[in-house]
């Protein structure tokens, strides 16, 4: 039962040790100042010498491990700085690209808002100036909507016919 | 620090190419070391030193300034790293390192040290070089504790937030690694 209670001891000792601010490992002393259990573990140390033992390793191992320098190196510092500058122009370009995307898909809406008002008001003047029944005067407005749409399928279809034909008269010839 | 860390926060917002220069100067040795700890293998850290830095500055309106910087960028640069680690040996982070690569790396330049006697100076490497094989050996997750603790200086909630585990785990990890590294203080284990 007693050695049960002075594992608990030991071990909860060096856990305080462990997780204690650095500074204070190897000072005894200065634990008895602060919390309640930083004066017992300054009590334990005083009677175990495996623990505190324990805190002149923990102590050294730590200050081992920050004599361990890992420094970085000129080129490295630079060559990152410089991929961050391109990096952050890129970036830039970039959004400067949507903003210009962002603004003329902006410009282009407003404007065919407005030329369809217009157009429709137009159409339908001149089907009242031509004394045409509004059904016809409205299907003619949707076709000239329609129309460049219609007119620009029509030129790409005639282009890939073209190439068509010209890759098949191409190969023709290869294989004759 | 809060005023440092909005100024941080203002300027990774607008993405300011200086003020990027100057934390890159300012957090390499710390953001190199940790990596270096973390990863076991220098080219490596090295590499995922610049991506910490590219992804620093793509993500960089994602930085609360409420937080330290230094606490958002070891978790910046811990997600890359096992994100790389993933994509690699998806097994573990210490699956990471091969035998051969335990042998041939050697991330941790132990340098000669000033003022001290020549016997000094080799003891002193000596012990040095001891405790970094004993990282070596140590499992990344411990590796990762130790360091953000005794060498960053790090609080524990401030570690619990980078590796995003619970305060009581950290201090099992800090409490678990050093006293593994303890043999090691005089020479490897048998």
């Amino acid at each position: 039962m007693n050695s049960v209670k002075n594992n608990d001891a030991h071990e909860r000792a060096r856990r305080l040790i462990a997780l204690a601010a650095p500074e204070t490992l190897s000072a005894a002393d200065r634990f008895s100042d602060q919390a309640s259990s930083n004066a017992w573990l300054a009590a334990h140390l005083e009677t175990c010498a495996s623990c505190r033992a324990f805190a002149e390793n923990a102590a050294e191992t730590i200050h081992r491990l920050r004599a361990i320098p890992v420094a970085a190196e000129r080129t490295l510092v630079s060559t990152t700085q410089i991929r961050v500058r391109r990096r952050a122009l890129e970036l830039q370009r970039h959004r400067e690209r949507m903003w210009t995307v962002a603004v003329t898909c902006t410009a282009v809406t407003l404007c065919a808002l407005l030329s369809t008002v217009v157009l429709w008001r137009g159409f339908e003047w001149l089907g009242a100036r031509a004394q045409l029944a509004a059904s016809v005067w409205q299907v003619g407005f949707l076709l000239f909507c329609v129309m460049p749409a219609l007119v620009a399928a029509l030129l790409l279809l005639a282009k890939d016919k073209d190439n068509g034909k010209h890759l098949a008269d191409h190969t023709g010839s290869y294989r004759g | 620090m809060a005023q440092e860390s909005t100024e941080i926060a203002r300027g990774l917002r607008r993405r300011d190419p200086d003020l990027l220069d100057r934390l890159i100067e300012q957090y390499q040795h710390r953001l190199l070391r940790y990596l270096v700890y973390l990863t076991g293998r220098r080219e490596l850290a090295e590499d995922l030193f610049q991506e910490t830095w590219i992804r620093v500055l793509e993500r960089g309106h994602q930085f609360n300034d409420k937080y330290a910087f230094s606490t958002w960028l070891f978790t910046v640069a811990r997600n890359l790293a096992i994100d790389h680690m993933r994509r690699k040996q998806p097994a573990s982070l210490d699956g990471l390192m091969n035998d051969k690569d335990k042998d041939a790396a050697a991330p941790f330049d132990v340098p000669e040290t000033g003022r001290a006697s020549a016997f000094d100076q080799v003891l002193q490497r000596e012990q040095n070089e001891h405790i970094a094989a004993g990282m070596q050996h140590l499992a990344a997750e411990y590796r990762e504790a130790l360091v953000l603790r005794f060498q960053e200086g790090m609080s524990l909630e401030e570690i619990a937030s980078v590796a995003r585990v619970p305060l009581g785990t950290v201090k099992s990890r800090i409490y678990r690694g050093l006293s593994a590294l303890e043999p090691w203080l005089k020479g490897a284990p048998l």
